[in-house]
């Protein structure tokens, strides 16, 4: 068994090295931190701890945090790595699935180990720490769900710009066109109440979840969904995006946007086969598409 | 005869636009060093890399050792030792990490593999640059690693791009005297298009020309094709000059000649008899022309002249190169082409 995989785990193990080694992930790794305190620290006595957490899983979801995910995921089965892949890898007695699921692995274990060495902390603190504000119902079980979720799309993110290197061969243009057409279909999604897709959408139900108790899974049901903690989420986002811009704070849409009542069919296991689905179908599709391939 | 390679009708069409391997018959008998030779753009790379399953065969089939190729072909690449031109690695490891890495790819064990390494990279030279990244290296410490890489497995079949491309002469030597070692007790084969480094170290050739095989067989066969008859003069003067005093000689009875490059002229003579008659009227000639006559030469490389010999036989078969039987390659025996 152990010599069965060696090559497997090599490769995933070659592929975390050189992910590391890489200045996107340090850097990524910093600024998800320093983003993270700095959302802390000025909401500590602001926000419950539902909204807090939401809005420090809201990088991840809607922005900026996709964008790193776009680049860290791209294949390596594109740009200049291709020739060193063939010579150096492909040539041995390794078949192209066992490489590039290794090389998947690698990449989706990065980006949760980033984002879940920040954020687990940042959650814990959040909410078992004494703040200034009044207690809130979140539950572990919840917390538990919502890192889930978030590491869910990020996995999803990941798959989908191996895709793009896969495809597009050249990773500049592989982020650029994931980049223009991510952002329009998380609206469209939204739009046409298919929340399952839509990161925005769950950036909203993400203070409900994190207070769902176990046993008790379903996202938010029209009654629960707390429209005070919608407005908050979409204030943040819009304060967020401001701040980045360093335009004038994006004018609030209408409450009846977060009112809508819609997501008393938003449960997590429809999310989970939301996102893990595709995620599934878009590795298949890398696999296939990379068997095709000359080198 | 047993066979370490063998292809039938392997064919290589990228994007239907570029044919890089055309319909190729290739025989690699058992325990040779076998010479692809061929100029650049012949296919001999497209070739390597179909057998190892790097690119998918837009028809025909390839074996290495009875195993079909294929792109999940492991068990083929198991099998394999390969070294491509101007090997690209991962830059930000080092040898020893590189080569554990290779080792970890072909399952070897780590009581074994650690040795192994150590002593290959002591054996190729490069015990000195452990701890550089290979990013750092030149182009001769790549090849040596790529050399290493390739036997780490201990394979019985090498398959070797350009070994000895970009290399100074000392790296050169040693190169050439490792495959010498080497195919003691491997089958070897040697993509080039150095005929010095074939002449020097192949028994069997293939002879490569826009994707074809034009000729295959043993080193002595390909040898025995040279015209033995035949000079080459070396003139100074015009082009233009140089090709009057060609249709010239061309007119005289059985005599030819035939541009080289631009200022050398390789006569050949039909009667070895008349030799020296011929030779006093093709020097009649150029003395009356307006060229200067700087070198005569008879002993040339002869596997130089036979692969330029060859090559300027296969352009000038035109469409008779076109055959839907077994194409026209060599008989490696009597060194007559199939009509």
């Amino acid at each position: 068994m152990g010599q069965w995989l060696m090559p497997f785990l090599a490769i995933v193990t070659h592929e975390i090295r050189f992910l590391w080694a890489s200045w996107l992930v340090r850097l990524w790794l910093i600024g998800t931190a320093l983003l993270a305190f700095l959302t802390t620290a000025g909401n500590w006595g602001q926000m419950s701890s539902a909204l807090l957490v939401a809005s420090l899983l809201f990088s991840y979801l809607v922005f900026p945090w996709f964008l790193v995910v776009f680049m860290l995921g791209i294949s390596p089965v594109t740009g200049t790595r291709l020739d060193a892949l063939a010579d150096g890898i492909l040539s041995r007695p390794v078949t192209r699935h066992e490489y590039l699921l290794a090389a998947w692995v690698a990449r989706v274990l990065v980006v949760l180990g980033v984002f879940l060495v920040v954020m687990i902390p940042a959650t814990v603190i959040v909410v078992a720490a004494k703040r200034p504000v009044p207690a809130d119902d979140v539950t572990w079980y919840g917390v538990i769900a919502a890192l889930g979720v978030v590491s869910l799309v990020l996995t999803f993110l990941v798959s989908v710009s191996f895709l793009a290197g896969t495809l597009l061969r050249k990773p500049l243009f592989a982020v650029v066109i994931l980049t223009f057409v991510w952002f329009p279909i998380s609206m469209v999604m939204h739009t046409f109440s298919l929340e399952e897709f839509s990161p925005i959408s769950l950036s909203q139900a993400l203070p409900t979840l994190l207070r769902t108790p176990w046993k008790e899974d379903a996202l938010a049901d029209a009654s629960r969904t707390n429209a005070q903690d919608l407005q908050a989420i979409s204030d943040l986002g819009n304060s967020f995006i401001s701040a980045l811009t360093g335009g004038a704070p994006v004018k609030q849409r209408p409450a009846g946007f977060f009112e809508r009542g819609d997501y008393k069919d938003f449960a997590l296991t429809r999310v989970i086969l939301g996102y893990g689905i595709p995620t599934l179908a878009v590795l298949g599709l890398t696999l296939f598409l990379f068997s095709r391939r000359d080198l | 005869m047993e066979l370490a390679i063998s292809t039938q009708h392997l064919t290589k069409v990228y994007g239907k636009r570029v044919i890089a391997v055309n319909d190729l018959n290739l025989e690699v008998p058992s325990g040779s060093v076998y010479g692809l030779l061929g100029p650049n753009g012949a296919g001999k790379t497209t070739t390597l890399r179909l057998l190892l399953g790097l690119q998918r065969a837009t028809a025909g089939r390839a074996e290495v050792m009875g195993r079909p190729c294929g792109i999940n072909g492991t068990s083929v690449r198991r099998l394999i030792g390969y070294l491509p031109t101007h090997p690209s690695f991962p830059s930000h490891l080092r040898p020893v990490e590189y080569l554990d890495l290779v080792g970890k790819l072909s399952r070897i064990p780590s009581e074994q593999r650690k040795p192994r390494l150590t002593s290959l990279l002591r054996a190729v030279g490069l015990s000195t640059a452990t701890s550089q990244r290979i990013g750092t290296f030149s182009t001769g410490m790549r090849t040596r690693l790529g050399i290493a890489a390739s036997l780490l497995a201990d394979p019985p079949l090498l398959l070797w791009d350009e070994p000895t491309a970009g290399l100074d002469p000392a790296a050169r030597r040693f190169t050439l005297d490792l495959i010498r070692e080497l195919a003691a007790t491997r089958t070897v084969v040697v993509a080039t298009h150095i005929l010095g480094d074939i002449d020097q170290i192949c028994d069997h050739v293939g002879v490569m020309h826009e994707g074809r095989m034009i000729f295959s067989g043993s080193m002595h066969a390909m040898k025995q094709r040279l015209q033995d008859d035949d000079f080459r003069l070396e003139l100074e003067g015009s082009p233009e000059a140089i090709r009057h005093v060609v249709q010239q000689v061309h007119a005289l009875p059985g005599i030819t000649a035939l541009i080289r490059d631009t200022f050398t002229v390789v006569i050949g003579v039909e009667d070895a008899e008349r030799r020296a008659g011929a030779l006093a009227e093709v020097l009649k000639l150029v003395d009356a022309s307006d060229v200067a006559l700087q070198a005569i030469r008879s002993g040339q490389n002869e596997t130089e002249y036979a692969y330029l010999q060859l090559l300027s036989e296969d352009q000038a078969h035109g469409f008779r190169r076109f055959d839907l039987q077994d194409g026209p390659v060599v008989d490696a025996v009597s060194g007559n082409r199939d009509a």
